[in-house]
């Protein structure tokens, strides 16, 4: 089976108007398309720079508030600039395009414009049949282009049918190791994605001039498509030394998918400080870094809203954890939930540590607290401190 | 339980009530013969008025009724217009063409109650002018001036309404990375208080016929001190109390809806209710904040849900506010409301339900009195409804629009113009817009000689009970996932509002939602009208970035430590707008969320 098509899409800058776009990728999702969906009010430069690390076949913009021609051509100029031409771009404003700034942007290299009263259906049909095949392409111009692209040729080979290779790679200090893989994982709505951006945050501002990487994951069914809308609220890694990846788990149980593997194995071999892995959320059973034998150090995220001790007792990842976070530790349940899972933490005397973070707030305290032990605990563990890879 | 959950309960005890109350008048004979009696006499104290042929008419429409019961149902479930629970109207009187002579009786006579001042505050329908608000915002400040000035030549009260730039709604500067070519652009351009100054030069803003309104809400702490310091720049610090006019302010709409919110959504309410509480001591004539369900409709919610998300809204800041301790009574008559008017048939009676939910919640769960129970309403017809295909047919969907708006007793309107999906609305759509308004009210006799015209039919009662069961369901909904603000935390009114506005795409174009020229009856050629864009010209937006770089640096030294004592302020949770009308003389907007945002964080959008 030919692996999914995926494409960007956002909202020009200084622009609120989601109501189209939601729509749009609703039913680009439905109709089997894989959508990194970037959000509103965006720039040109985080745009162009999500599109060539997510490495989409075309990026569809849905603008608004006017300034239309300008913001296309600007999109456009940018990709050509990185020599990522080879990335589409389409898109619509309702009434707001009229025709004749349809054929101006047109001439400026943009695919086409849906004018208001396109059925949805036709542009489920046109993204089909303009980007369900592969591009010829130049070879990459910059290191994150390729590391992109090459992403995408193991998620590709795995959709065609490629298996796991029955070996694995465990050797965190061996020399191919250039990065501290961290993975986080826990339920859905522990906060998960709030969290990591809130690291993200004081990893930039604690090192000018590292660069982390980020593989993040959304649930989806084989044969239908995926809403990856993590970078829409991850404001703080939209950054150039912020490499980010979204991936649907494509039919796979325990968070992540086929690929998620070998794409985790090239990341940590490229030259970031940090690789961090997200989850999808995942139930009581799941363990989704065991077989994985590349993350240094796991972070398992809980709600205090698990229900009853009896339900912690079921939870596996408590077992294996390094780190666990009760994040949302704002709310009524947080301190009891922190006594139980300590007594839980306890019972396997393995010294794992347990960290209360409301990330939602501004400079919590609790994050700095995590970000500290995680740093300390693999400059430890690789026994090198976070400035020495560069 | 929250707030909300004491409003169904209060909503649903209200209801038990009225049936009680239906009951008594059945049951009790003395109780029966007092309501026929007041009955009686508000029918005869009914003034009558002649329509152009003579035909005399009530000036109040009431039901022919005379049993005692179906009299107390009338009276207390529904209310007379300006009477509780105001399912008729929050006013009497409203769109009638002034008393010429009163015939018989008093009821329906303009008093200079508190109703008829609000009127003339903003809310209803005045002759002397024509029935819009006009909203306006284009290019520089002096450039939108200008069109104030030529908007309001002929008239005797001026009441502006502003529409910001992009930029400005998401509270950034005009030299900020990316924005230029949207300075000035569906709005004004707006950075300094010296911009303020420049865009109601030459207008009396301490006059009680002027009064200024907003739409801004993510920055609107920021702006509003910018308003008032320009105001004390202009005419000294007396002024302040006297500033009438309304800012939008609405956050919890903004992150349902609208997306402009720029601090995380705890920050921006306490930044919203320390200027809440600063106008209510203040400046007594200001509306700070218009609940909005607008946006919420137009981005495609049923029009249940945004009756529901607009009244819970609504009730949660009535919350917030009373929690830091202004009295109810202050704050509640300075509430005011925004809905949507679109052709769903549940618009026949939303705002008259609504109506019906907010006084009864107010006063029976916050203890509000009269004036905090009436819900203010602003309605404007929906931009959504209108479409590009066959676009003339959109000036029929504002008509009918209108109508239904008018017939749920509307304090006030703005009708969209047909050329809507394309532009900045252009003079002479505008105009057929306004005309249609003043058709309605002026020329045609639907309204003007008789209040109650169009309540009360078995159909829009059908309605009611629906529209009434399905807000309190969802209040419910909301009461349950912990109450407005845990709800909209979890994206719950957002994700409500994204289904929704796709079922109706959906539905489009499956054709089960027929739009006239589009899926239906298409002659196939688009009309398209000449759209003669209004862009702002390269040089004026350098010309912005150049006095915003002369204000920084004209300012730097002082801006500094305005920012260092607001931060501090901030810190320590004390109230900050009056600091903040002091930082806003000397920094720009940019400045000030740049600074605020380092010390309470960015809003995180929310999918
Ligand atoms: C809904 C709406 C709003 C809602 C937005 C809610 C939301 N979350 O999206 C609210 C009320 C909040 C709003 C606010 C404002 N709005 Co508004 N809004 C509209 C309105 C009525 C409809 C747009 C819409 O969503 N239509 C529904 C979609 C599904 O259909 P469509 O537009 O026909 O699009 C079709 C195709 O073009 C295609 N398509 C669209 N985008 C894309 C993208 C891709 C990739 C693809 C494949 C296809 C595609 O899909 C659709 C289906 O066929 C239009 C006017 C109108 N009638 O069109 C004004 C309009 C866009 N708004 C306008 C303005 C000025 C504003 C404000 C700036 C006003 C102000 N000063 O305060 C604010 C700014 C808000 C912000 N944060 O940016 C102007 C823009 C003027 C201009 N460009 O010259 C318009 C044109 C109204 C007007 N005439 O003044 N607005």
């Amino acid at each position: 089976m030919a692996a999914p098509i995926r494409i960007l899409t956002a909202v020009p800058i200084c622009d609120g108007h989601d109501s189209a776009i939601n729509t749009i990728n609703l039913e680009f999702i439905r109709h089997g398309i894989e959508v990194i969906y970037l959000g509103y009010h965006r720039s040109v430069g985080d745009i162009v720079r999500a599109a060539i690390q997510e490495d989409v076949r075309a990026i569809g913009i849905s603008s608004y508030n006017g300034g239309h021609v300008e913001f296309f051509a600007e999109v456009l100029s940018q990709l050509r600039k990185r020599g990522a031409n080879y990335i589409k771009v389409f898109g619509g404003g309702g009434g707001t395009i009229t025709h004749d700034d349809a054929v101006a942007m047109k001439r400026k290299g943009v695919d086409t414009i849906f004018f208001a009263g396109t059925s949805l259906m036709e542009m489920t049909d046109y993204v089909r049949k303009h980007y369900g095949k592969p591009r010829k392409r130049t070879a990459a111009k910059l290191s994150d282009m390729e590391l992109a692209r090459k992403l995408t040729e193991i998620e590709e080979a795995y959709a065609k049918g490629k298996r796991r290779p029955a070996k694995q790679i465990r050797n965190p200090q061996s020399a191919i190791r250039n990065s501290n893989v961290i993975g986080f994982t826990g339920p859905g709505g522990a906060g998960k994605t709030t969290l990591i951006d809130e690291l993200v945050l004081r990893f930039l501002s604690h090192d000018p001039k590292g660069r982390i990487a980020i593989l993040s994951h959304d649930p989806s069914v084989i044969g239908e498509g995926a809403l990856l809308g993590d970078r829409a609220t991850m404001i703080n890694s939209q950054d150039d030394r912020v490499f980010m990846r979204s991936m649907a788990t494509r039919g796979q149980a325990g968070g992540l998918s086929p690929a998620t593997h070998d794409c985790l194995a090239l990341l940590a071999q490229s030259n970031f400080d940090y690789v961090i892995i997200e989850t999808v959320g995942t139930g009581q059973e799941a363990m989704p870094f065991q077989q994985n034998g590349i993350v240094d150090e796991t972070v398992l995220v809980m709600n205090p809203d698990y229900g009853s001790r009896l339900q912690l007792q079921k939870i596996v990842m408590l077992d294996l954890a390094d780190i666990v976070v009760v994040n949302k530790s704002d709310l009524q349940r947080a301190r009891t939930a922190h006594t139980e899972i300590e007594q839980r933490l306890g019972q396997n005397r393995r010294g794992q540590r347990l960290i209360d973070t409301v990330a939602k707030r501004h400079r919590d305290p609790g994050v700095d607290q995590l970000f500290a032990l995680i740093a300390g605990n693999l400059s430890r563990r690789v026994g090198m401190t976070a400035d020495l890879s560069c | 339980m929250s707030k909300l959950g004491q409003v169904v309960e209060a909503v649903e005890k209200y209801n038990g009530f009225v049936l009680n109350q239906v009951k008594r008048a059945r049951s009790d004979e003395k109780f029966g013969r007092e309501l026929s009696d007041r009955w009686t006499e508000i029918k005869s104290k009914t003034p009558v008025t002649h329509t152009p042929t003579g035909l005399p008419l009530p000036r109040l429409a009431l039901p022919e009724i005379d049993e005692p019961g179906e009299i107390a149902r009338y009276l207390f479930g529904e209310g007379l217009p300006g009477e509780f629970p105001f399912l008729n109207g929050a006013y009497r009187e409203m769109y009638l063409e002034p008393v010429r002579e009163i015939e018989t009786g008093s009821y329906g006579k303009k008093t200079s109650s508190d109703g008829a001042k609000e009127k003339a505050s903003g809310n209803g329908v005045q002759r002397l002018e024509e029935p819009t608000r006009l909203f306006s915002g284009l290019m520089l400040a002096e450039d939108t001036n200008e069109r104030f000035h030529y908007l309001t030549q002929h008239q005797r009260t001026h009441r502006l309404s502003t529409a910001f730039d992009g930029p400005t709604l998401y509270g950034i500067d005009s030299d900020a990375d990316g924005v230029f070519g949207k300075i000035g652009e569906g709005g004004v351009a707006i950075d300094t208080v010296e911009d303020m100054v420049r865009l109601y030069d030459g207008f009396d803003l301490g006059s009680p016929n002027f009064s200024a309104s907003m739409t801004i809400s993510g920055p609107a702490p920021i702006i509003m001190a910018m308003y008032i310091a320009a105001a004390k720049r202009r005419f000294g610090p007396k002024v302040v109390p006297k500033l009438r006019g309304t800012i939008q302010a609405d956050i919890f709409k903004e992150v349902q809806a609208q997306n402009e919110t720029i601090f995380p959504i705890e920050a921006s309410l306490r930044f919203l209710t320390d200027m809440v509480e600063f106008t209510t001591h203040e400046m007594p004539r200001w509306y700070p904040i218009s609940i909005s369900g607008y946006h919420i409709g137009e981005a495609g919610s049923t029009p249940v849900q945004q009756a529901a998300y607009t009244l819970s809204n609504g009730f949660a800041y009535a919350e917030m506010f009373a929690a830091r301790g202004i009295p109810i009574d202050q704050f509640g008559p300075r509430l005011s409301f925004f809905l949507d008017c679109g052709l769903d048939v549940e618009y026949i009676a939303l705002a008259r339900v609504s109506r019906r939910i907010w006084a009864i919640g107010m006063r029976d769960a916050f203890g509000a009195g009269p004036r905090g129970q009436l819900f203010k309403l602003h309605t404007q017809t929906s931009g959504r409804s209108l479409i590009a295909a066959e676009f003339k047919n959109n000036l029929t969907r504002t008509a009918a629009e209108l109508m239904l708006a008018y017939m749920n007793a509307t304090n006030s309107c703005h009708s969209n113009s047909a050329d809507e999906p394309f532009t900045t609305p252009s003079e002479e759509w505008i105009r057929l817009a306004a005309h249609g308004q003043a058709i309605l009210l002026e020329e045609s006799g639907i309204f003007k000689h008789t209040m109650n015209m169009l309540s009360g039919s078995p159909g829009m009662k059908a309605v009611e009970r629906a529209v009434e069961r399905a807000v309190l369901d969802e209040f419910r909904e909301i009461e349950r996932l912990g109450g407005v603000l845990a709800a909209v935390e979890d994206r719950y009114q957002r994700s409500q509002i994204q289904n929704a506005a796709h079922r109706y795409e959906e539905q489009i174009y499956e054709g089960t939602r027929p739009i006239i020229g589009l899926n239906r009856y298409r002659n196939g050629s688009d009309d398209i009208p000449e759209v003669k864009l209004a862009r702002t010209p390269r040089k004026k937006q350098q010309l912005q970035v150049d006095r915003l770089a002369k204000f920084k640096k004209k300012n730097a030294e002082k801006a500094k430590r305005a920012l260092d004592k607001l931060v501090d302020v901030v810190e320590r949770g004390e109230n900050c707008f009056p600091t903040l009308i002091e930082a806003v003389e000397v920094c720009s907007l940019g400045q000030i969320t740049g600074r605020l945002q380092e010390v309470v964080g960015r809003f995180r959008p929310m999918v």
